[in-house]
């Protein structure tokens, strides 16, 4: 019993250590890392991949999947730059959360709707906002925005950068909305069992639809900071996104068969993957080199995901026929 | 008959928990030998070390005159012990001859093409020893439950199968599909073939088997010869105790009719002309077999199916087709047939899933009351005395018996004005039905309105005050439970065009 316990929560603790380990190592290995200029430079890149990767975590929980995370940055980034420089940066905003909605409730619809494939549904789309991005900017990035187009990714509040108070907003809401609110409440129960949460009066469907839109909202989010950031607005933008948001999810011990996992995991999990990432450029390692160190620790989180369930059932199955007291009454 | 596998003093353990004590158990060449107890005395342990699943912490397994030690399962394959398990072993996509020789394909020599010739060769021949006939080309999916159960059997006899472990054989078979598997079983005896045989169902064991052993807590309580199988017995040594009645019906009053159901009939055909009603402290028991479409009637009523045709009134409102979420809200609950699929989530505390249809009612603006929550739980807990360490616990935890309570917990903490039970006690042991039973009892006692649904007939015609027979997605019979035989309710069952 205890062991099974341990095991359970092992994802947990297992991760923080290692995110430590790492962190110590990159200490040692580089004199760069461990200054303030670094720290800062982590926590702005790691802010918006963590805005997507909560929203990221939320879908998988349902035991679904987005794959369009990446080109919906990439979406959003035009629709930012061209709203802002016909309209105002307000307007702009308005238009980017509408765009990255948009594609969620799409998404959602399909998915819940129509049954199809969450893997093959966000895919398609993937590919479909990545090349109405590419058509409309004609594959160049989209310049001559005014100067305060560069704050929301470059300004502080209270001394702390702006991309790192939204992303603990976003995890606040998020952490509150799945633990506290009804809504997560049926998001952890559609993801453990569709069935059952539909013969208790769950609207499964509408469930589903709400995840992705809130998956799509997030993927906005993090777009809007890093196209300003980077101070235009880039169809190419959320490269890979799709992939380190799905990383984080699962080494952050959210599992991709749904139903369980929480944001604490899914935090130091992008925090493992910025840290990472920074490290390795530090240590001139090539961005191409890096791409294949990403793949290797998603497919070792997956096998670890995968082991860990069937760990669990193991020791589940082992004794089944004693661990309820008996005792007739 | 010749004894041909003794097993002597076996004990298991897990960790500190003893599983098995000194279990002594034995079987003879075709011979029937029931295995029983209440969940969680150590059938399934007994069984997993017999087909090597687990090793066994001491004892001595005899088989065929000699000791064996049989340390995985290809090799209790090999000494001729084959299991069927209650959850079907089938590939769902391939044939049945495929099926059938699946790992065991016969090889040509050369280039290690399969030998389809000799497979369907063998295949054939099984089959006509069981008295099936079936096409070896129908993909298994397309193929009943019963007759995928025959597919397995095959497969056990191609490998020569001594010895064949049914683990709860008849749980989703029909009357008449039962009825055959015992003919196949009687059968099997006739060919030398021993079959151990667990089961739930008492009435089975007494009807097919040789002798029992019965097990509690992980020792053996008795070993009966046939002559002296009686319900009584079993249930004593399952239980620990006498169970005075099985069926502790209790008549109440019947009040106002609460549920009535109007020419109902599904758009994809599935049932037609269904009617029936329901009155405040009745038991409307809803009996045919498995493929009667009973489930798809109760589904209909409570939004989970839509219908077509008919009406479905509550005290007079119509209920609304196909919205789950309004016949809740109008008081009408539903124990589902499949509890693991389609009653719980598994991965989720007990606290959650009790709380689950009820969240609507425990939150506000959309934010749970916890501290509620908390309470309705602990009471619902205390109400049918689940037994769990703490509201924490995970439901996959807990025995089929707890589980089941928890399902009818998120049910009952608002008393509803209609409850159907779908099978609401399929699998789970005999101490644990009684205390359904008692609580079908104390909901009619409150003026509910109860549809239970069962394959079983002596629970329907035990429970019920009154029972619809259903063949085919039509109603073929009502009666009265005073007076009325199995067989009339089975002849009604049998039956495909509808008389009333």
């Amino acid at each position: 019993m205890k062991a099974h316990n341990f095991l359970k929560k092992l994802p947990q603790y297992g991760l923080p250590i290692v995110t430590i380990l790492l962190f110590i190592f990159l200490s040692l290995a580089s004199p760069y890392f461990l200054t303030g200029y670094n720290i800062q430079n982590i926590a702005r890149q790691v802010a918006p991949l963590a805005v997507a990767a909560f929203g990221q975590a939320i879908v998988v929980i349902t035991a679904g999947l987005d794959l369009s995370v990446g080109a919906t940055i990439a979406l959003v980034s035009v629709f930012f730059a061209f709203g802002t420089l016909n309209y105002g940066m307000l307007a702009g905003i308005v238009i980017a959360l509408i765009i990255g909605t948009t594609i969620g409730l799409i998404n959602g619809t399909l998915v819940s709707r129509f049954n199809i494939s969450p893997f093959i549904v966000t895919l398609g789309m993937a590919s479909v906002a990545r090349g109405i991005a590419l058509t409309m900017t004609g594959g160049t990035p989209v310049h001559g925005m005014p100067p305060e187009f560069a704050m929301i990714g470059t300004s502080s509040i209270c001394g702390i950068p702006t991309p790192i108070v939204i992303a603990f907003l976003v995890f606040a809401v998020c952490f509150f909305m799945l633990m506290r609110t009804r809504l997560g409440r049926h998001i952890y129960a559609v993801g453990g069992n569709k069935e059952a949460s539909r013969l208790s009066g769950v609207k499964v469907d509408w469930c589903i639809i709400k995840v992705y839109l809130i998956c799509g909202l997030l993927a906005a989010i993090a777009g809007i900071i890093l196209t300003s950031r980077v101070r235009s607005g880039q169809p190419t933008l959320g490269d890979g996104y799709e992939l380190q948001s799905v990383a984080a999810v699962v080494l952050g011990g959210v599992s991709l068969y749904g139903g369980r996992g929480n944001l604490v995991g899914v935090f130091f999990g992008v925090l493992f993957i910025g840290i990472l990432g920074n490290g390795l450029n530090l240590l001139d390692v090539s961005s191409y080199t890096q791409q294949i160190v990403i793949g290797i620790v998603l497919i070792l989180a997956l096998i670890m995901d995968s082991v860990l369930l069937k760990q669990e059932k193991a020791l589940k199955s082992a004794p089944p026929e004693n661990t309820p007291p008996k005792n007739a009454s | 008959m010749a004894n041909l596998l003794k097993m002597t003093e076996i004990c298991k353990r897990f960790g500190g928990i003893q599983a098995l004590k000194n279990v002594n158990f034995d079987l003879n060449e075709g011979e029937v030998h029931a295995l029983l107890g209440e969940n969680g005395a150590g059938k399934s342990t007994l069984i997993k070390i017999l087909s090597g699943v687990y090793g066994a912490s001491s004892g001595e397994i005899m088989y065929n005159g000699q000791v064996v030690s049989i340390t995985d399962p290809a090799m209790a394959c090999n000494l001729g012990i084959s299991t069927i398990f209650q959850e079907l072993n089938v590939v769902p996509e391939l044939s049945v001859a495929e099926n059938m020789m699946l790992g065991r394909e016969p090889v040509k020599t050369f280039a290690g093409f399969i030998d389809r010739k000799t497979l369907r060769q063998k295949c054939k021949e099984v089959l006509k020893t069981l008295n099936v006939s079936l096409s070896l080309d129908t993909p298994v999916n397309k193929l009943n439950t019963a007759t995928q159960q025959m597919v397995e059997i095959g497969r056990a006899l191609l490998i020569d199968a001594k010895i064949i472990i049914m683990d709860e054989p008849t749980a989703s078979l029909s009357e008449a599909e039962v009825e055959s598997l015992f003919q196949l079983i009687s059968d099997l005896k006739q060919k030398g073939v021993s079959i151990i045989y667990i089961s739930h169902r008492l009435e089975e064991v007494i009807s097919i088997c040789d002798r029992a052993t019965i097990l509690r807590n992980g020792e053996v309580t008795a070993m009966c010869k046939k002559e002296e199988l009686t319900l009584e017995t079993i249930i004593k040594n399952m239980v620990g105790y006498d169970v005075e009645e099985r069926y502790p019906k209790e008549q109440n009053p019947i009040g106002e009719t609460v549920l009535e159901v109007k020419n109902l009939s599904s758009n994809e055909g599935l049932f037609s002309g269904i009617n029936f009603e329901v009155k405040a402290g009745e038991v409307l028991g809803l009996s045919g077999l498995v493929g009667s479409k009973r489930t798809n009637v109760v589904q209909a009523i409570f939004g989970v199916d839509k219908y077509d045709e008919g009406e479905i009134l509550l005290q007079g409102e119509p209920v609304p087709s196909g919205s789950v979420e309004k016949a809740m809200q109008m008081g009408i609950a539903l124990i589902p047939e499949e509890r693991k699929i389609q009653g719980l989530v598994m991965g989720l505390s007990i606290k959650k899933n009790i709380s689950l249809p009820l969240l609507p009612r425990l939150s506000r603006f959309g934010v749970i009351d916890q501290k509620e929550e908390a309470r309705v739980a602990e009471q619902m807990k205390n109400k049918l005395k689940i037994k769990a360490a703490s509201l924490d616990q995970e439901v996959q935890d807990l025995s089929g018996g707890n589980q089941q309570k928890v399902v009818l917990a998120k049910w009952l903490y608002v008393t509803p004005k209609v409850v159907i039970l779908d099978e609401p006690t399929r699998g789970i042991d005999v101490g644990a039905k009684i205390e359904v039973y008692k609580l079908i009892n104390s909901l009619a006692a409150e003026g509910v309105a109860i549809i239970l649904v069962s394959s079983e007939l002596p629970e329907i015609m035990g429970m019920s005050d009154r029972i619809i027979v259903m063949s085919r997605g039509r109603m073929t019979g009502t009666f009265t439970s005073g007076g009325v035989t199995e067989e009339e309710i089975l002849a009604c069952a049998f039956e495909t065009k509808g008389r009333c």
